[in-house]
């Protein structure tokens, strides 16, 4: 029995008056991994940053758990909420004044970081070392040991393989699908790489102006006669 | 006649928009600085990012405003000695350079170099982290970015700025000193008499209470611009640049403010 997660009722966001999230339905299911694809400007990001709290909807309701509509929360129980999901941003994101041990001290005050290292497959060596002396591959995985170090309730992928080249994308997905997989983890992944939905998702959303125009099982995308996931997958315009 | 009337509307439309966004400006910063003190009283103080900022907003700043004073210094001796020697008021030209520069040139000198040296690379760096999701990845790890970024830096700016006043209010008499003792033959001992002489407590207070107000300009200027800094590299470039200008401005406004209210004490 699928258990709800998150659900995103009607939801509308626009900025002036390009409208990017138009009257948006979406339910996310407990311990499944969710990929949202679509292209570029559809607004996968938007609607990630609206379920995280980063960003306030202008109608419409997201509900997580017990939490009616987190557009309502107030500063204190919207920090309380954020810190359920764990994020491997775009750019991962690391504070680049701080040090790899620093940057990940952020999610888990433990003092030391060799068993989540390991697991994201990166040496302890670099611990002592600053962001931008690391490659953006092993910037990805610091970014990914911090969003799950401190074990978030729903982990959130945004474009986790873009800018990597397709040997590194390959390895980090095997790695997302190792570790989503092992701890049953709720996951979101924004992406428009066909490689990482293959590899890890349960069930994908298709985002196209502000709606989701097509959903449905991960192993199925390949058989649906929508013409624009047929098109996305083919990489048709 | 329709035409005219069509073009004063769209004067008196595109007016009222340069009104209404020069109150929402207004009415963002107040609530930027409203954050700012709720915060800094309800939540965590971060005692190593202050101080980590303190040397860098204060300490670091040290040579150039060090270097602006003492210049300043001697310039305003050689050009007091040209008006003074006029009317062989020299012996005058000590009180002229120590009130001159403790009231005056330290503070908004100061102020000025550290608008464009430290407010310059906090709008810089709080527009890079802003661009680059580094405050959303904060906000999502349980940190809030005004405890953590904010409210440091705008404490340093305060307090550091009156320490580096006196380290220049020092250097620019000597400044002065050294001109008139080597250059116009004053006697050392009587040039410093005279400057221990003339200059009162509240010469150098006031200096100092600019000098903390143009602390907080600077940085909480810096801040509010990186902070809200958009797009791109290009964004970041407009926060910085938003963030000296405005700083400029608001040193040189209240310095005119304070000036008026220490007048009249």
């Amino acid at each position: 029995m699928r258990k709800k997660k998150i659900i995103v009722k009607d939801i509308y966001k626009s900025f002036k008056e390009k409208v990017v999230l138009n009257k948006l339905n979406l339910d996310v299911y407990e311990s499944e991994s969710l990929s949202i694809i679509g292209e570029s400007g559809s607004g996968k990001s938007i609607l990630t940053r609206c379920i995280v709290g980063l960003l306030k909807y202008d109608n419409g309701s997201i509900s997580f758990g017990n939490l009616n509509n987190i557009n309502n929360l107030n500063d204190k129980e919207k920090m309380d909420y954020m810190s359920k999901f764990g994020i491997l941003f775009q750019n991962s994101a690391l504070l680049d004044s701080l040090n790899i041990k620093e940057n990940l001290k952020f999610a888990s005050k433990q003092d030391s970081f060799n068993k989540i290292l390991d697991e994201v497959g990166l040496p302890n060596s670099i611990l002592k070392k600053y962001p931008s002396e690391l490659s953006v591959g092993m910037q990805k995985r610091v970014g990914l040991a911090r969003a799950i170090l401190k074990k978030p309730e729903v982990l959130i992928l945004d474009e986790p393989t873009t800018g990597l080249d397709p040997i590194i994308a390959r390895q980090i997905n095997s790695l997302i699908k190792n570790l989503v997989k092992k701890s049953k983890i709720t996951t979101i992944t924004v992406t428009h790489d066909m490689e990482s939905v293959y590899e890890f998702a349960d069930y994908v959303a298709f985002l196209k102006k502000g709606i989701i125009e097509w959903y449905g099982k991960a192993r199925k995308i390949n058989k649906s006669r929508n013409s624009s996931v047929i098109n996305f997958i083919k990489g048709i315009n | 006649m329709t035409r005219l009337l069509s073009s004063a509307l769209t004067l008196t439309k595109r007016l009222f928009k340069i009104i209404f966004s020069f109150f929402y400006s207004i009415g963002e910063i107040v609530e930027f600085f409203l954050k700012c003190v709720k915060y800094f009283i309800t939540e965590k103080f971060y005692v190593n990012i202050f101080l980590k900022q303190f040397l860098k907003i204060g300490f670091n700043s040290l040579p150039v405003v060090g270097l602006t004073s003492i210049f300043t210094g001697m310039v305003l001796a050689l050009q007091s000695y040209t008006g003074f020697s006029r009317f062989s008021a020299e012996s005058a030209i000590p009180n002229v350079v120590v009130l001159s520069i403790t009231r005056e040139l330290a503070p908004v000198l100061a102020g000025l170099m550290v608008a464009g040296r430290s407010g310059a690379a906090i709008a810089a760096e709080i527009g890079t982290m802003k661009v680059t999701e580094q405050i959303d990845a904060l906000k999502t790890l349980s940190t809030n970015p005004f405890n953590y970024l904010i409210i440091p830096r705008i404490l340093a700016g305060i307090i550091s700025l009156p320490l580096l006043v006196i380290v220049g209010d020092i250097i620019g008499v000597m400044g002065g000193y050294l001109i008139c003792v080597n250059l116009l033959n004053f006697n050392p001992t009587v040039y410093l008499q005279n400057t221990y002489n003339f200059v009162e407590f509240i010469d150098v207070f006031s200096g100092l209470v600019k000098a903390s107000v143009f602390g907080f300009l600077i940085t909480f200027m810096g801040c509010y611009h990186g902070f809200n800094a958009k797009g791109g590299a290009q964004g970041v470039g407009q926060s910085t640049t938003y963030s000296v200008v405005s700083s400029s401005i608001l040193i040189l406004l209240m310095n005119y403010i304070i000036t008026s209210f220490f007048f009249r004490l």
